[in-house]
C-alpha cells in the first residue's frame, strides 16, 4: 500500500516537472534551463530516479522504481515566445527550492502560468509599429521615413498575427513578411510619405528578425547542446534568408515596373 | 544622440513583443541603448563594424547577466531585446538590394559583412556566458 503511494507520488512529481519543462521550452528558454529546472523540482520533492533528455522541440522523461515506471515523450512545437512565462516558472522553481511550496501548490501555480493571458494582439501590433519607427531612426532615417516605417510595421504585424503565424510555414511566412513590408514602403513612398526607401524598409523588417531563435541558438551551442543549438540557428538563418528573398522579390518587381525610378 | 534614444525605444518595443514582464522594460531599454552607444563610439574611434559589434555584444551580454542576478530572472530576458540594435538588419536589406540591382560585388561585400557581424555577436555572447556564475553573484556559491 505504501509502496503504491510512493509510486503515485513519484509519478506526480515527474509529471509536474514535465509540465514545468513544457512551459519553459515552449516559450523560448534555453535547453540547459529546462533540464536544470526539471532536475531541481524532482530533486526537491525527493525523486532522484528521473532522467530527462531535452531537444529544441521535445522532452523525453523516464523515471520511477521497479514498482511503477514513468516514461513519457512530449512533442513541443515552438510558438511565439512569451518571456513572462519563462520568468514565472523560473521564479516558481526558485521558491520551490527554498521549500516554501507543497507539490499541490506547485501544480496549481504551473496551471495558472499556463493559462495566463499573453500580451494583447493590439499591443503587439503597436509595439511592432513603434519598434519599426525607432529602428528606422536608429539606422539614420528622417522623421518622415520613420512615419512610413511605423505604418509598415503596423501592417506587418497584423499580417504576422492573422495570417503568417497561424497558417504559414516559417520560411514562406517570412518571405511574405519581407515582401509585404517592401510593397507597403514602395506604395507609401509613391504616395509621398518618406523619401529614403532603404531606411524605411530596414526599420520595418526588424520585427521579423528571429531574435529569440538566434540568441537561444547561440546559448545552446555555448552550453554544448549542439543539436538544439544547430536547429535553432538553422531556424533563425531560414527566417533571415526568407526576409531577404521577400524584399528582393518586391524590389525586382518594382524595378521592372517602374524602371530605375523606383529604387 | 537621437539614435541612442531610438535604441532605447526600439528595444523596449521588442521587449513588449516578446512578452517580457513590464517591470523589466527599463532594464531592457537601458541595455539596448548602452550597447548601441558603445557601438557608435567604437565605430567612431575607427574600429570596423564587426569589431565594434563584438565589443558592444560583449557589453550587452555582461549587462544582461548583471541585471539577471540583480532582478533574479533569466538573463535571456534582457539579452534578447538588448541585442536587437546590433543585429545586422541593414545587412539583409543591402545584400538583397545589390543582388537585385545586379551589383554582385557589392552584394558579396555587404553579405559577407553581415555574416561577420552575426559571428561577432555570437562570439561576444558565448564569451560572456563562459564566465562562471560566481563572477556575477559573489555572495551565493553556485551549486
Amino acid at each position: 500500500m505504501s509502496a503504491d503511494r510512493e509510486t503515485e507520488r513519484e509519478q506526480q512529481v515527474l509529471e509536474i516537472a514535465m509540465e514545468a519543462g513544457h512551459i519553459l521550452l515552449e516559450n523560448g528558454a534555453e535547453i540547459s534551463r529546462v533540464e536544470e529546472t526539471m532536475e531541481r523540482i524532482t530533486r526537491h520533492f525527493g525523486v532522484d530516479s528521473g532522467s530527462f533528455f531535452v531537444l529544441s522541440n521535445g522532452i523525453f522523461t523516464t523515471g520511477g522504481s521497479v514498482s511503477g515506471r514513468f516514461a513519457r515523450v512530449e512533442h513541443i512545437p515552438v510558438h511565439g515566445a512569451q518571456m513572462d512565462r519563462v520568468v514565472a516558472v523560473n521564479q516558481l522553481s526558485r521558491e520551490t527550492e527554498e521549500g516554501r511550496l507543497t507539490l499541490e501548490e506547485v501544480a496549481e501555480r504551473l496551471e495558472a502560468i499556463r493559462r495566463s493571458p499573453g500580451k494583447r494582439g493590439s499591443m503587439q501590433v503597436l509595439a511592432s509599429a513603434v519598434g519599426s519607427a525607432a529602428f528606422c531612426v536608429l539606422f539614420g532615417g528622417s522623421p518622415w521615413d520613420a512615419a512610413a516605417a511605423f505604418i509598415a510595421g503596423f501592417v506587418l504585424y497584423l499580417y504576422v498575427l492573422k495570417l503568417s503565424a497561424p497558417h504559414l510555414s516559417k520560411l514562406v511566412g517570412s518571405m511574405g513578411g519581407g515582401a509585404l513590408v517592401s510593397l507597403v514602403c514602395l506604395l507609401l513612398r509613391a504616395a509621398g510619405i518618406g523619401q529614403d526607401l532603404s531606411h524605411m524598409i530596414i526599420g520595418s523588417i526588424i520585427p521579423l528578425v528571429p531574435g529569440v531563435a538566434f540568441v537561444n541558438g547561440i546559448r545552446d551551442i555555448a552550453d554544448g547542446d549542439y543539436i538544439s543549438g544547430a536547429v535553432r540557428m538553422l531556424d533563425a538563418m531560414l527566417v533571415f534568408f526568407g526576409v531577404a528573398i521577400g524584399v528582393g522579390a518586391v524590389l525586382t518587381l518594382g524595378q521592372r515596373l517602374g524602371g530605375g525610378v523606383w529604387l | 544622440m537621437i539614435t541612442v534614444a531610438a535604441a532605447f525605444v526600439g528595444t523596449v518595443a521588442f521587449a513588449l513583443l516578446f512578452g517580457v514582464p513590464r517591470r523589466f522594460y527599463p532594464g531592457c531599454g537601458f541595455i539596448g541603448a548602452a550597447g548601441w552607444l558603445l557601438y557608435l563610439l567604437l565605430e567612431g574611434a575607427g574600429l570596423s563594424a564587426a569589431e565594434a559589434t563584438f565589443f558592444a555584444a560583449l557589453a550587452v551580454a555582461l549587462l544582461s547577466r548583471f541585471a539577471a542576478v540583480w532582478q533574479k530572472c533569466p538573463a535571456t530576458v534582457f539579452l534578447i531585446a538588448g541585442i536587437f540594435p546590433l543585429v545586422p538588419g541593414a545587412g539583409i536589406y543591402w545584400t538583397s538590394y545589390y543582388l537585385v540591382t545586379g551589383a554582385l560585388a557589392d552584394a558579396r561585400a555587404t553579405g559577407f559583412s553581415a555574416v561577420k557581424t552575426a559571428v561577432a555577436i555570437v562570439l561576444g555572447i558565448i564569451l560572456v556566458f563562459e564566465l562562471p556564475g560566481k563572477v556575477f553573484h559573489p555572495k551565493i556559491r553556485q551549486v
